[in-house]
C-alpha cells in the first residue's frame, strides 16, 4: 500500500534493523539467487523458503536491492555530466548580440541590484560573445561554434537557458547542486536516488563517480551519502589503475587463491551464523560474494579495448588514457550494466581570464564525447531509459573580468542568476529550448528554473516524487529539495 | 507467503509504537504526542508562520479553547471534540490531516487520540524537559540496580534473559568496548580460568586505567566535535588541530569530570587565568570549517561557522535539533526563531586566534636565527672592508659620505601623527602610544579605514604610511591576511589597493591629488604607485617581507593647506578577493619641500644623513656608515640573506582557540529565513525559554552558557550524555534517537533507568569511568548475544534480553587488525599520521595533498591518529562509515557492504598485518594444529572449534601445494624476500665506478668523485623477478636528481623504461626510498648521483624484495610463511574480527 520511501520506513532502512518491505520485492527482481554460482546464495534461498526470519532479514537488509518507484518511471539511470568550474552560457548557448554592441560599457546598477561577486566589481564593462553562433538541426537551436559536435545531436536534447542558483562560490554551489544544501554533509543526488530505487547492478556499486580535469571544489561532499546509510555513498572510480578501490588482489594472489580465501572466510562465517543466528553475518557473507564478483567484473568493465574502433573514434577516447571521453564511454558501459546514477565530473571551466581560449580548450576535451554519448545511447536504444544532464554549478557574468594584479583579461566572473544546462533522454522533450534571459543575459525573463527544480525533475523522471523521497534524521524528514522544487513542466515530454 | 506477511506485521508493529493495547490507559507523552507531533504540529504547532486556522495542538489551553461554539479538544468527550470529528472525516475537504499533505492517520492512531480524549484529554509536558528524577531501582532479585530496571521490563515483555556470555567472549567484548583493542589470548585465558565477579571487576579497572581508554573514547567525542586535520571547502588546506585531540585523550584518561570537560571546551578561555590546556580545549568550537575559496564573503562563512557551533552545541549537550530553528520557529519543539538567535548570540562574540604554544625548540631556533642576523649585520663592515681592500669597492668612509650626499634630498623630517578619528567599514581599531593604529575584529574583502588627522603644520607636502609587524597579527606580520598560498606564504600580508585624501570640512570634502609614490619595498613587477592609480584591483603590498617594517611615501601634487575647521581625511582601501587589510600602520606627515621618498631610516639616522657632512659628529658618522652598509649594492647578497632571515617564519606549534571579545562586542541579529543577508532585529544572548533560565543577571556570555549546560537544573545534558554512552555499549540508546530528545525523538525504552543513570552520573562527580564501570558490571551487559527466541520477537533488542553484536567503528577495524597481528604502535598522541592507502584517493580533491606514507611506527598508529582530509577522507575509513568531520555526528551508521569486503581482503594494511602475524606464528616452532589455533585466537580470542581448525589447516595445505608447485610465487605473496645490504664498512663491497667517476677510499661510506659530466656507479646482483625497494643514504655536492637504473636477465641494457629517481638537495644527507618492479631476474643496479662536479657520497644501501618492510633470512621458509600469511589474511576477514561480540 505505501511505498518504501515514506517516513517510517526510512528509519527502518538502516542496517541491523531491517524491516523494509520494498526490499522484499527486490529479492525476486534481483536474480541474486539464480545467478550466484558459489553455494551461499542457494543456502540463503533455502533459508528464506524455510521462513527463517533472521535469514530472511539479511536479504531484506541488502540496501541496494531494487525498490519500487513512486510511479512509473521514464528512465532507469542518470548520467550527470557535471562541468565543474561553471562554463560560460553566454559563449556557448545563450547568444546575446547586444553584449557585442555594448562591449566595454557598464551595466546600470538597477540591473545588478545587490548581487555580490567573487572577483569583479559590479561596474565592470560588458563583454561580447567570444564565438560565432548559428542555428542547427531541425529545431534550429542556436549554438556557439565552440560546440560543433553538440550541434549534430541538437534535435535530441532540450536546452534550458534559465537555470538559477543561490550560490556564487564554487564549493558551496557544487555542493548545493548535488545535495540541495550549500554546506557539506547532506546526501547527494546519486545517494538519494540509490536510496530510493536501489540498483539493478548486482556486482557494481549503484552510484559511481568519474572525474577528469582535476579535483572538484566540492570534493567528496559532492557524492557523499550524508546522513543516509553508507551503502548509498557515491563510489569514485579511479581514472588509472583499478577503477574500484581495493578491487585488485594483493601482490602474488591469483584468482584461485582469492576464491579459496573467500571460501574459507565464508565457511567459518557460516559456522558462526549457525551458532549465533545474527542476520548481520549473513549480510556479510553475501557482501563477500558480491565483492568477489565485483572484483572479477571490474577489470572487464574498465577495459575499453573491447569497444569497436568506430565507437572509440566517435567518443575520441583512448582506451588507456584518462580523459572525459573515456569517462563518457565508461558511463555508458555502467548504465548498460544497471548502475543507477553516474556522475561524470569534468573540471576546468572556471574562466576568469581569457574565456575564449579557455572554452576552446574545454570544449575540445568535452564536446565530441558529450555528443557521442547521446548518439551512442540512442543507437543502442538506451537513450529512452537514460537521462543525460549537462551543466555546471552556475553561469558566468555578462561583464568582463580583468585585473592587472591578477593577470586576468577578457574573463568572466561567477554568475548565479542565469545559466544554461541541457538534458536528453527518456521523458525529456527533444529539440527544444526552454527559458530566456534578458538581452544582456543577466536575468532570467522567461521560465525561471531553480536548482531545486532540476533536482525535482531528475527524481521525477526516475519515478520519484521529490516531496515523498524523505529520510527521517535528527527529528525531521529531510529531502533533496528541502521545502522547494517544482517540476520543469516544459522539459517533460 | 503467509510467513512473509506475518513478518511484515511484526515489522509494522515495531515501527508504529503508538498502537496501544485496548486495556492499557493511553499515555499522553508516550502515545499521543508522538502522533500529534508527527502528523499535526507541522501546521498546528509552535511555528506561527505555518500555523493553519490559528489552531495549535501542542498546548493544552489552545486545544481546549472555545473557538466559537466548539473546541478542538473537549476533555472526556470525543464526540464533541473537533479533532476527533475531523480525523474521522472521510470527505477530503474536511479531512485531517489533509490528504494532499502526504500525512495520514492509521485506524490505530485515530483510536489512540479518541481514547485519550475519552480518558480526559490530559496534556503533560515533554518528558525530556522535565527535571531528572531519582527513581529508586525497582524491587527484584538482581544485585545490580541496572538489572532491576531491565528485569522489570523483561518480565513485562515476557522475555527470558539470555545466559551470561562465555568468559572469552566477555573479555573480548569489554576490551573492545573500553579500550577499543582486542585482548591477547593469554589475557583471555587468565580470566577464563577464574571468571569470578571479582576478577571481572579487576579486569575492568585495569582497562579503565589503560591509556588506550582515552584513545577509544576520544574518538567518539571527536565525532561530535567534527574533528578534522584540514579546513574544508574548496581549498581544504591542512591545519594544526591535533593538540585539541591530545587534550581530549588526556582529559578522558584523567577522568576529568564531564562538567569541567564541558566548561573548558566551550569557554576555557574565559576561566580565570586560563592554562594553556584550557585554551587548547576551546579547539572544540574551532573545528568548524574555514572557507578559503577566492571571492567568498568571509563574514557569511563566519556566520555559518557560528551556525555550526549552535547546532553542534545543541546536539552534543542538549540532544536537541536546535538547528531546525535557524530559518523559522521549530516545527515540533518549543524553540522559537528568536530563541535560536539568542542562543547564537551566546556563541557569537568570539575572535578566533591561533595560539602559539610554548616550545623550547622554536625558542632555540628563533634565538639561532637572531644570532645569525646579528652576526651577519655585525660583519657587514668587515665584509665591505675586504672588498674595498681588493679594489672591488671604494673605501667605506668616502662611499658612505657620497651616498649620504646623494640621498639627503630625499629625506624629510617626518612627524608621526596621532589620528583624531578612525572609522572603518567593520574592523575595530585602537590607537597605540606610538600613534600607530592596530586593527582587529572582523574582516571583509573590502576593508576601508577612514582616518581623520589634524596636521600641526600649515602645508603638508607628503604622507608616510608605515606598515608595522605586530605579534597580534597573523604570522607576526603587518597585515591581516590569513589566507595563504599552499606553501604558507602571504600570512600576515596586506594589499593596500587605494589611498585617497580629502580636505574634510564643514562645507564638504575637497579632493587632494597625489603626485608620486615610493616604498621601501615592493615585490618585483609591482609598483608602489598602484596604491594611487585609481584602480581597485592593484595596490601596494610587501608580500614576502611582511615581517619587517616597511613604508610607503605619497607625495601630494601640491602642498596641502587646510582652512580652519578642515581636517585631512585619508581613506585606505583594501579591495581584494580575500581579506587583506593593513594590520598595524602609522601615519607621518612632512612639510619638507624636497622631493621626499620612502627610505625607511629611523629618525636619528635620517637626521644624521640630512646633516651636512662637515657638521656630523662621530655618532652621526657611525649612523651614516651603518645605514650605508645596509644599502650598498656592494653587499647585495648579504642584504638579501638578511631579509630572508628576518622574514623566515619560525614554525611554532600552534593551536586554534577561542577568545571572547571584551571590547567591540558583536551584535546578533535574527536572520529572516536563516539567510545571512536578511538581517532583522537585534537579539540578546539567552538560552531557549523552554529550558531552565541562565542563572544570574546581566548580559549572558559563552561562559554562562558553558556552566548552564552542566547546571543541576539542566535536565537534558546528563540524560543525553549517559544515553550516548549506553548506545556505545549496547548498540542502541535507551532513547534510540540519541541525536534528538525533542518531541520527534523516540520515547525512552526505560525512562526510569535513564533518569537513574543521569542522576547517578551527576552525583558521582560526572565521572565517565565510574559510569562505564557501572554499566559494564551489569548482567544486562554481560549476556550472551545468541538468543534466537528474543531475536525473533525483539529484533532491535530494545528490551535487552541478549547482547547485541556491534560492527566496530572504522578506526577500530584498523586497530583490531593491527593489534591482532602485533603491528599496532602503542604510541599515544601527537600529530596526525599518513598510513598507506591506494594512490589517487586524494586525486578527486581540489586542494592537492601529497599523501606521503609515514615511516617507522607511525605507519602503524591507531586509527584516530590518521590524517583526515575533509574533501578526500582516508579511503578505508569512509567505507566503514567514519564521518569526514564536516558536521557533528552523534550516532554513526554501521553498514555492511561489498566495498568493505574488498577493503578487508585487499587493503595493504590487512595484507601487511597478515604477513606480520604469519611471521610470528611460523617463528614459533609449533605443530600446524597449534599454529592454526593460535592464528584463530589472535583474530577472535575464543578457542576455536575443531572443524574451524581443520578448515584452516586444509586451506594452508591447499595453498602450500600451490606455492610449492609454483602456481603461486611465495615471495610475491609475501611481498618480501631476502635483502642485500652494503654498509661500505670494508671498502666498496662490489660497487664500482662505471662512468665519469672514481671511488675514493673512505671509512664506512662510498665516496664518488666525478671525473666527467655523467658520473655513475653500479653493482651486480642476482635476485629473482619481482617488486623491489632500494633504500640508501646519499649526499650530493650540488642539488640534483638521483637516478636508479636496473637491468634484468632478459633486458640486459639500461633504458629509461627501467628507471626510478628522487630529488636531492645540495650537500645534505638524505634517506632515499625507491620502489621498482622487474619483469625478469634482477642483474645490475646503477645509481647516477647528480650531474655536477664534486663528490657524492653513498651509505647504508639496502636492496629489499617487496615493500622492504621485512626481509627474510636464511632460516626462513618462504612457502611456509606465504601459506600461513594467506590463512591469516582470511582469518582477519572473519565477521568476528570486525564485530564486537
Amino acid at each position: 500500500m505505501t511505498t518504501p520511501l515514506s517516513n517510517k520506513h526510512a528509519g527502518a532502512m538502516q542496517r541491523d534493523t531491517p524491516t523494509d518491505r520494498g526490499a522484499l520485492r527486490g529479492v525476486t527482481r534481483r536474480h541474486f539467487f539464480q545467478d550466484c554460482g558459489v553455494g551461499v546464495g542457494k543456502i540463503a534461498l533455502a533459508s528464506l523458503l524455510a521462513g527463517n526470519p533472521a535469514r530472511a532479514a539479511s536479504r531484506r537488509a541488502d540496501p541496494l536491492a531494487p525498490k519500487a518507484p513512486h510511479f512509473e518511471p521514464k528512465v532507469e539511470s542518470v548520467i550527470f555530466l557535471f562541468m565543474a568550474g561553471a562554463p560560460s552560457q553566454l559563449d556557448l548557448f545563450d547568444y546575446k548580440p547586444k553584449l557585442a554592441e555594448l562591449e566595454g560599457k557598464p551595466l546600470p546598477p538597477s540591473v545588478i541590484g545587490d548581487q555580490r561577486y567573487a572577483f569583479i566589481r559590479p561596474d565592470a564593462g560588458l563583454l561580447g560573445p567570444r564565438f560565432e553562433f548559428a542555428k542547427h538541426g531541425d529545431c534550429g537551436a542556436e549554438l556557439s561554434s565552440a560546440l560543433p559536435h553538440l550541434a549534430k545531436v541538437v534535435d535530441d536534447i532540450a536546452i534550458v537557458k534559465s537555470i538559477q542558483t543561490d550560490q556564487f562560490n564554487h564549493a558551496p554551489a557544487q555542493i548545493f547542486f548535488n545535495s540541495g544544501f550549500p554546506l557539506p554533509g547532506r546526501p547527494s543526488m546519486g545517494s538519494w536516488v540509490t536510496y530510493g530505487l536501489g540498483s539493478e547492478a548486482e556486482d557494481l556499486p549503484g552510484f559511481v563517480v568519474l572525474s577528469s580535469g582535476g579535483g572538484t571544489s566540492g570534493g567528496a561532499a559532492n557524492w557523499t551519502n550524508g546522513f543516509l546509510p553508507g551503502a548509498y555513498a557515491g563510489t569514485p572510480f579511479r581514472s588509472t589503475g583499478d577503477p574500484i578501490l581495493f578491487a585488485s588482489n594483493p601482490p602474488g594472489v591469483d584468482e584461485r587463491a582469492q576464491r579459496d580465501t573467500i571460501d574459507l572466510v565464508q565457511a567459518l562465517n557460516r559456522r558462526r551464523l549457525d551458532r549465533l543466528a545474527d542476520p548481520a553475518i549473513e549480510t556479510r557473507i553475501n557482501a563477500y560474494e558480491t565483492a568477489y564478483k565485483m572484483q572479477s567484473r571490474a577489470p572487464e568493465l574498465a577495459d575499453l579495448r573491447s569497444e569497436s574502433e568506430e565507437t572509440l573514434a566517435a567518443y575520441g577516447a583512448d582506451p588507456d588514457a584518462p580523459s572525459f571521453a573515456r569517462n563518457c564511454l565508461l558511463a555508458r558501459r555502467l548504465v548498460e550494466r544497471g548502475v543507477r546514477f553516474v556522475n561524470v565530473y569534468h573540471k576546468g571551466w572556471d574562466h576568469h581570464s581569457d574565456v575564449e581560449s579557455g572554452l576552446r580548450d574545454q570544449c575540445g576535451q568535452t564536446d565530441q564525447a558529450s555528443a557521442a554519448l547521446i548518439a551512442d545511447l540512442k543507437q543502442r536504444g538506451l537513450l529512452d531509459k537514460t537521462l543525460v544532464v549537462w551543466g555546471g554549478e552556475f553561469g558566468r557574468t555578462p561583464m568582463v573580468e580583468s585585473s592587472a594584479a591578477n593577470n586576468r583579461v577578457n574573463g568572466r566572473d561567477h554568475h548565479p542568476q542565469a545559466f544554461t544546462m541541457w538534458f536528453a533522454g527518456g521523458g525529456v522533450r527533444r529539440g527544444v529550448s526552454i527559458g530566456a534571459t534578458d538581452e544582456l543575459g543577466f536575468h532570467v525573463t522567461d521560465d525561471p528554473v531553480h536548482v531545486h527544480d532540476v533536482q525535482a525533475t531528475i527524481l521525477h523522471l526516475l519515478g520519484l516524487d521529490h516531496r515523498r523521497l524523505t529520510y527521517h534524521y535528527q527529528g525531521r524528514d529531510f529531502r533533496l529539495t528541502d521545502v522547494h522544487g517544482h517540476l520543469i513542466d516544459k522539459l517533460l515530454a | 507467503m503467509k510467513r512473509v506477511q506475518s513478518l511484515i506485521a511484526v515489522a509494522t508493529a515495531t515501527v508504529v509504537a503508538s498502537a496501544v493495547a485496548r486495556e492499557e490507559p493511553v499515555d499522553y507523552v508516550r502515545h499521543v504526542r508522538p502522533i500529534l507531533s508527527a502528523k499535526c504540529f507541522f501546521c498546528h504547532g509552535p511555528d506561527e508562520a505555518t500555523r493553519e486556522a490559528g489552531l495549535r495542538l501542542d498546548e493544552e489551553q489552545a486545544a481546549y479553547e472555545d473557538r466559537g461554539g466548539y473546541s478542538a479538544v473537549v476533555p472526556g468527550d470525543p464526540q464533541a471534540s473537533e479533532v476527533v470529528l475531523r480525523i474521522e472525516e472521510t470527505e477530503p475537504s474536511m479531512q485531517m490531516p489533509p490528504p494532499d499533505s502526504g500525512k495520514s492517520l492509521s485506524p490505530d492512531e485515530i483510536d489512540v487520540l479518541r481514547r485519550w480524549i475519552e480518558q480526559g484529554g490530559e496534556y503533560r509536558p515533554h518528558w525530556a524537559f522535565e527535571p531528572v528524577r531519582r527513581p529508586g531501582p525497582p524491587d527484584g532479585a538482581a544485585a545490580h540496580p541496572i538489572d532491576r530496571f531491565i528485569g522489570r521490563r523483561l518480565t513485562e515483555q515476557g522475555l527470558e534473559p539470555a545466559p551470561p556470555a562465555d568468559p572469552h567472549t566477555m573479555v573480548r567484548r569489554v576490551y573492545l568496548d573500553l579500550i577499543g583493542l582486542p585482548p591477547s589470548p593469554e589475557e583471555a585465558d587468565r580470566f577464563a580460568a577464574n571468571p569470578t565477579d571479582e576478577a571481572y571487576g579487576e579486569l575492568v579497572d585495569r582497562l579503565l586505567a589503560s591509556p588506550h581508554y582515552g584513545e577509544r573514547w576520544a574518538r567518539k567525542w571527536l565525532d561530535l566535535a567534527r574533528y578534522s586535520d584540514t579546513k574544508g571547502y574548496e581549498k581544504d588546506r591542512p591545519r594544526e588541530m591535533w593538540r585539541y585531540r591530545d587534550w581530549v585523550i588526556d582529559a578522558i584518561n584523567a577522568d576529568m569530570p564531564f562538567d569541567q570537560f564541558t566548561v573548558e571546551q566551550v569557554a576555557g578561555d574565559m576561566l580565570p587565568a586560563p592554562s594553556t590546556a584550557q585554551l587548547v580545549a576551546t579547539g572544540f568550537h574551532r573545528n568548524t570549517m574555514t572557507n578559503e575559496e577566492g571571492g567568498i564573503d568571509p563574514q557569511e562563512f563566519r556566520f555559518l561557522s557560528v551556525v555550526d557551533r549552535v547546532n553542534t552545541t545543541g546536539t552534543t549537550w542538549l540532544g536537541l535539533t536546535i538547528g531546525c530553528a535557524q530559518c523559522h520557529t521549530h516545527k515540533y519543539d518549543p524553540i522559537t526563531h528568536k530563541d535560536y538567535y539568542a542562543f547564537f548570540a551566546l556563541l557569537n562574540n568570539s575572535d578566533e586566534p591561533t595560539l602559539a604554544l610554548p616550545s623550547a625548540e622554536a625558542d632555540r631556533r628563533e634565538a639561532a636565527v637572531g644570532s645569525e642576523i646579528r652576526a651577519l649585520s655585525d660583519s657587514l663592515a668587515e665584509r665591505y672592508a675586504a672588498k674595498a681592500a681588493t679594489g672591488e669597492a671604494p673605501p667605506l668612509e668616502d662611499a658612505a659620505s657620497q651616498w649620504a650626499e646623494e640621498i639627503r634630498g630625499l629625506l624629510a623630517d617626518w612627524t608621526p601623527i596621532r589620528p583624531e578619528q578612525v572609522e572603518t567599514n567593520l574592523p575595530s581599531t585602537e590607537v597605540l602610544p606610538d600613534a600607530s593604529v592596530l586593527v582587529s575584529g572582523d574582516v571583509t574583502n573590502a576593508d576601508r579605514y577612514d582616518v581623520k588627522l589634524d596636521p600641526a603644520t600649515p602645508a603638508v607636502t607628503a604622507i608616510r604610511i608605515e606598515a608595522i609587524p605586530d605579534e597580534s597579527l597573523p604570522g607576526g606580520g603587518s597585515g591581516r591576511r590569513t589566507i595563504t598560498e599552499n606553501d604558507g606564504a602571504g600570512l600576515g600580508g596586506f594589499l593596500l589597493t587605494e589611498v585617497e585624501a580629502v580636505a574634510h570640512g564643514p562645507e564638504g570634502d575637497r579632493s587632494i591629488g597625489f603626485a608620486a609614490a615610493t616604498a621601501t619595498f615592493t615585490p618585483p613587477g609591482l609598483e608602489p604607485a598602484m596604491a594611487i592609480d585609481g584602480r581597485a584591483d592593484t595596490g601596494w603590498t610587501v608580500h614576502g617581507r611582511q615581517r619587517e617594517r616597511q613604508s610607503l611615501v605619497l607625495r601630494f601634487a601640491k602642498p596641502v593647506e587646510l582652512s580652519p575647521g578642515e581636517q585631512l581625511k585619508l581613506t585606505l582601501r583594501h579591495d581584494s578577493f580575500y581579506p587583506a587589510g593593513l594590520g598595524r600602520f602609522r601615519l607621518s606627515l612632512t612639510d619638507s619641500e624636497l622631493p621626499v621618498e620612502a627610505t625607511g631610516f629611523d629618525e636619528p639616522t635620517a637626521k644624521a644623513i640630512r646633516t651636512p657632512e662637515t657638521e656630523r659628529d662621530d655618532t652621526q658618522r657611525g649612523l651614516v656608515r651603518a645605514a650605508f652598509l645596509k644599502r650598498t649594492p656592494v653587499l647585495q647578497a648579504e642584504h638579501d640573506e638578511l631579509a630572508a632571515l628576518r622574514n623566515q617564519m619560525i614554525e611554532r606549534p600552534t593551536a586554534l582557540v577561542m577568545r571572547e571579545r571584551t571590547e567591540h562586542p558583536r551584535e546578533t541579529h535574527r536572520r529572516h529565513r536563516g539567510e545571512y543577508l536578511k538581517r532583522r532585529e537585534q537579539v540578546e544572548p539567552d538560552t531557549p525559554s523552554v529550558l531552565p533560565p541562565l542563572p544570574g543577571d546581566g548580559p549572558a556570555d559563552r561562559l554562562d552558557l558553558a556552566r548552564w549546560l552542566v547546571n543541576d537544573a539542566n535536565p537534558l545534558t546528563p540524560r543525553v550524555v549517559v544515553n550516548r554512552y549506553w548506545q556505545a555499549f549496547f548498540g542502541r540508546g535507551l532513547v534510540k534517537t540519541s541525536e534528538d530528545f525533542g518531541l520527534q525523538g523516540e520515547f525512552p525504552s526505560h525512562p526510569d533507568l535513564l533518569d537513574w543513570l543521569a542522576d547517578e552520573f551527576r552525583s558521582n562527580g560526572w565521572s565517565r569511568k565510574a559510569l562505564h564501570k557501572l554499566i559494564v558490571t551489569s548482567d544486562a551487559y554481560r549476556r550472551s548475544a545468541a538468543h534466537p527466541a528474543a531475536a525473533d520477537v525483539d529484533p532491535e533488542n530494545r528490551w535487552l534480553a541478549r547482547a547485541s553484536r556491534i560492527r566496530l567503528d572504522a578506526e577500530s577495524v584498523r586497530d583490531v587488525v593491527l593489534e591482532s597481528s602485533g603491528l599496532l604502535s602503542p604510541k599515544l598522541g601527537g600529530p596526525s599520521v599518513f598510513p598507506p592507502q591506494p594512490p589517487g584517493v586524494t586525486e578527486a580533491a581540489y586542494g592537492p595533498l601529497d599523501w606521503v606514507v609515514s615511516t617507522g611506527e607511525d605507519r602503524y598508529r591507531r586509527g584516530l591518529y590518521t590524517f583526515n582530509k575533509r574533501t578526500a577522507p582516508y579511503a578505508a575509513f569512509s567505507l566503514f562509515d567514519a564521518p569526514s568531520g564536516e558536521s557533528c555526528v552523534p550516532r554513526r551508521d554501521r553498514s555492511n557492504t561489498p566495498l568493505q569486503s574488498l577493503a578487508m581482503l585487499n587493503d595493504e594494511v590487512v595484507v601487511e598485518a597478515a604477513r606480520a602475524m604469519a611471521i610470528g606464528l611460523v617463528q614459533n616452532d609449533s605443530a600446524p594444529r597449534e599454529r592454526a589455533v593460535a592464528a584463530i585466537r589472535r583474530c577472535v580470542t575464543r578457542p576455536p572449534e575443531p572443524q574451524e581448525v581443520a578448515s584452516v589447516l586444509r586451506f594452508v595445505e591447499q595453498q602450500r601445494e600451490r606455492l610449492e608447485s609454483g602456481q603461486l610465487d611465495a615471495l610475491r605473496v609475501l611481498n618480501a624476500g631476502p635483502s642485500i645490504q652494503w654498509t661500505f664498512d670494508n671498502g666498496a663491497q662490489g660497487w664500482t665506478a662505471r662512468n665519469d667517476a672514481r671511488l675514493v677510499p673512505a671509512d664506512g661510506r662510498l665516496v664518488v668523485d666525478a671525473t666527467g659530466p655523467d658520473p655513475f656507479v653500479g653493482v651486480d646482483v642476482e635476485a629473482p623477478a619481482g617488486r623491489y625497494t632500494l633504500e640508501f643514504d646519499a649526499r650530493l655536492a650540488e642539488a640534483g636528481s638521483i637516478e636508479l637504473y636496473w637491468t634484468t636477465l632478459d633486458e640486459p641494457t639500461e633504458s629509461p623504461e627501467r628507471r626510478a629517481d628522487a630529488k636531492a638537495p645540495a650537500d645534505r644527507w638524505g634517506a632515499y626510498h625507491l620502489e621498482f618492479a622487474t619483469n625478469g631476474p634482477l642483474r645490475t643496479l646503477r645509481l647516477d648521483l647528480g650531474a655536477g662536479p664534486g663528490a657524492a657520497q653513498l651509505d647504508s644501501v639496502r636492496l629489499a624484495y617487496g615493500d622492504g618492510l621485512v626481509s627474510l633470512t636464511a632460516g626462513d621458509d618462504p612457502v611456509e610463511l606465504a601459506a600461513w600469511m594467506l590463512a591469516c589474511r582470511a582469518l582477519l576477514n572473519l565477521d568476528e574480527v570486525v564485530t564486537r561480540p
